[in-house]
């Protein structure tokens, strides 16, 4: 196999949980950018938040202009770090279903193996409960697909995958983090966009589908931007309270470090 | 106590209400009409949890702060007249983690209080409970935390103090890892668990736009809504409404983007700074050792002084061989007891096995590398861990890396499938507290912790477990499926 592991950076994996977590009605997804080492182990640095175009139930499918936008942010990552960078594998969400992959997920993970053989697949599936219980469940899982023999279905293949401690959060997650409110602005704006060419419609009908637009901004900004500003405000002030701490150790160390020894 | 908000009134009807069924007056101090409860968290914050018990090597825990508001629903039914329920409503707005274990108690599960202050320092007020992470345990409170939960109840004065259990597990190969969440409120003596949602966009269908309008031909239902339509849109035919919204919109993304700017910042200060901090501890520990070290060869050099037979040759140097092996362990198993923050990950990565298995028992039992962990790069834990178990276990496994990423079966489970966890792995794999022992058979009043299925597709081919090793319980699994719904197998 070409693949023996996956290893997700903490930041990373913050981001595509913030994704997954963002909406239960739909199917999220995104693209990993990271590096393939000489382990073959795969280490994603950060994620990028993709739209949908397709939003057709199980019809997760990354079109050609976003690998090549999301490669050419891979340069830019690559740029920053100094590290080779490229798009290593795509994650996508599973809210209230199984986190394994359905045959479409494996056919779609084959394809892009075709392209090359470590791109691997994450799954996340979330707004899961277990009502006797009252457990929440979030799982995730990583793939890769493989051909029995030519010609027969797909099959998954387990991949094992570990998300490695990152203390700070690195630049690209962050940008990625903010992403999320203005694509489903986009997405919300280029709909409205379509439907407003409608040349017959008459002055009610419009100002039923702008409310509709209005509504749906209000929901987004609700649901996502604010609770997104809270947390980044949250992470500010502990960061600053971090820094004050560190700052308090530094000096007590120096202080140790001065002294003569023995004491 | 619990502050009196102004309640809201709701108006439902009976098939609406989701009812609970009513404690009696045993909870404490507490209203005996609040019967239903219902919690919610934000993705973000619930992310940040993660997040943060991602980065740590041990358990991990924190305070919730937030809002507990009262609403009274109102039903009306045929029988009744009304009869008014209060429905409390807990917020999580946001989450204060603690940098470590032991942080406001000790090993015997006694708070102290100013400890506690030093940590929430103004945030006190706002707490309305405490969360804590735990690897391949069960879905119950432990002895040590029913017992801090009853100080801070006290302490904090929040009578309905909730609390959140996190409880990681995952599959023999670690191909598929589950987070489960349970929101317990302790104080109660039923209903004790309470279904926490994630508020999130929900419905984002764009089906409600009309693509067409109801056909009409009044010409009098024409001409009025056009002219008093027009009200609605600008010069250009475009809803005043539209831009309207997009400002609020646009405003918004505005300072999203410039407090990211301001965190990304925040981020790279903390960075350097916890990096000159770890630098001037190993400064330290070096120059620890070669003092010691030189102390030790001055003794030595004393000691010959005054022996002078032949056979001083040879014990300086068995002496010196023994202190050698002594010295041997390089900085990096040292530094998880100097540094509060685990072992940076390459630095592990980069050890020898041999390194690791010889290294000395940490001195914090928060500073204990966990055997198989989120971030875990599957090597061999240190000697003492594996040795304690008695199972014959050997934590860490070789998990992960292993080079055939189809299941191999020479992992076995950790975490028995309903949820527990046979005792000395609770113990090592959850960080260590020692005094668990008391903690089984807890009240069961409450219901059983979440059963599984087997973790197994039709693809998949698990390890197959000798029931020597697994001395509790059937084995581990995982059921991804919550819901019946879409069987999405391959």
């Amino acid at each position: 196999m070409a693949v023996s592991a996956v290893h997700l950076e903490s930041d990373a994996f913050l981001v595509c949980m913030n994704h997954a977590l963002s909406t239960e009605k739909e199917e999220v997804m995104g693209l990993c950018i990271g590096e393939v080492e000489a382990s073959r182990i795969v280490h994603i640095h950060s994620v990028i938040i993709l739209r949908r175009s397709d939003k057709r139930k199980d019809r997760v499918e990354i079109s050609p202009e976003q690998l090549s936008a999301a490669s050419t942010e891979a340069e830019r990552l690559a740029d920053m770090t100094g590290r080779p960078m490229r798009v290593v594998g795509w994650y996508h969400s599973h809210p209230h279903i199984t986190v394994w992959p359905s045959h479409v997920d494996v056919r779609t993970q084959a394809m892009y193996q075709m392209l090359d053989q470590c791109f691997v697949g994450l799954i996340f599936s979330c707004f899961i409960e277990d009502k006797n219980t009252k457990t929440g469940r979030v799982l995730y899982t990583c793939f890769q697909s493989v051909q029995a023999q030519k010609g027969s279905e797909y099959e998954r293949v387990e991949i094992p995958v570990h998300v490695v401690p990152r203390e700070a959060i690195g630049k690209v997650c962050l940008e990625s983090a903010v992403e999320l409110p203005r694509i489903l602005c986009q997405e919300e704006q280029d709909t409205y966009r379509k439907i407003h060419s409608l040349a017959h419609l008459d002055p009610v009908t419009k100002i039923h589908n702008g409310s509709v637009f209005t509504k749906n901004l209000c929901s987004q900004m609700s649901a996502v931007s604010g609770p997104l500003l809270q947390w980044l405000e949250d992470r500010l002030e502990q960061n600053k309270q971090s820094v004050l701490e560190l700052q308090q150790e530094k000096e007590k160390l120096l202080q140790e470090l001065a002294a003569p020894l023995g004491c | 106590m619990l502050e009196r908000r102004p309640s809201s009134r709701r108006l439902q009807f009976p098939e609406d209400s989701a009812l609970e069924e009513l404690p009696t007056a045993g909870g404490i101090g507490i209203d005996r009409d609040v019967s239903i409860m219902a919690a919610s968290i934000s993705g973000y914050t619930f992310s940040s949890v993660c997040y943060h018990s991602a980065n740590s090597n041990s358990d991990h825990e924190g305070f919730l702060l937030g809002d507990v508001r009262q609403e009274e629903t109102v039903s009306i039914s045929d029988t009744q007249i009304s009869s008014a329920e209060l429905l409390q409503v807990v917020e999580i707005h946001n989450h204060d983690p603690c940098a470590q274990l032991f942080s406001f108690y000790d090993y015997a599960g006694k708070v102290n209080e100013e400890n506690l202050n030093s940590i929430l320092k103004d945030r006190r007020k706002n707490v309305i409970g405490w969360y804590r992470f735990r690897r391949n345990t069960q879905q119950q409170m432990s002895f040590r935390e029913q017992i801090i939960h009853k100080q801070l109840t006290q302490l904090l004065g929040v009578p309905d103090l909730v609390f959140l259990l996190f409880s990681f597990i995952s599959t023999a190969n670690s191909s598929t890892h589950a987070l489960e969440y349970v929101l317990f409120r302790p104080n109660r003596r039923y209903n004790q668990r309470i279904t926490l949602t994630i508020p999130n966009l929900g419905n984002t269908s764009q089906q409600e736009y009309k693509v067409s309008s109801v056909p009409n031909t009044s010409l009098n239902y024409a001409k009025v809504i056009k002219e008093h339509g027009a009200e609605f849109f600008d010069k250009d035919g475009v809803m005043k409404d539209i831009r309207t919204i997009f400002q609020v919109y646009s405003a918004l993304q505005d300072k999203v983007q410039a407090v990211c700017g301001e965190v990304e910042q925040s981020e790279r200060v903390k960075e350097k700074i916890q990096e000159d901090v770890n630098k001037l501890k190993q400064q330290i520990a070096l120059r620890k050792r070669k003092t010691a070290e030189e102390e030790r060869k001055l003794r030595e050099a004393q000691n010959a002084d005054s022996h002078s037979t032949p056979e001083e040759n040879t014990e300086p140097s068995e002496a010196s061989l023994l202190s050698r092996i002594t010295f041997h362990t390089p900085s990096a198993p040292e530094r998880p007891s100097t540094s509060p923050n685990p072992p940076s990950y390459t630095d592990l990565l980069s050890q020898d096995d041999s390194l690791l298995s010889s290294s000395s028992p940490p001195t914090s039992a928060a500073l204990l590398p966990r055997p198989q962990a989120v971030g875990s790069p599957g090597h061999p834990t240190p000697g003492p861990l594996g040795m304690g178990l008695g199972m014959g276990l050997g934590l860490g496994l070789g998990l992960g890396t292993s080079s055939n990423p189809v299941t191999t079966p020479s992992t076995p489970y950790l975490g028995n499938g309903d949820g527990s966890s046979s005792d000395s792995l609770d113990r090592q794999a959850a960080g260590q507290e020692d005094d668990e022992d008391d903690e089984d058979d807890d009240d069961d009043e409450d219901e059983d912790s979440s059963e599984y299925e087997n973790l197994v597709s039709e693809g998949a081919h698990l390890p197959m477990v000798s029931a020597s090793v697994l001395a509790q319980g059937r084995p581990a699994a995982l059921s991804p499926d919550g819901d019946a719904r879409g069987s999405q197998t391959t």
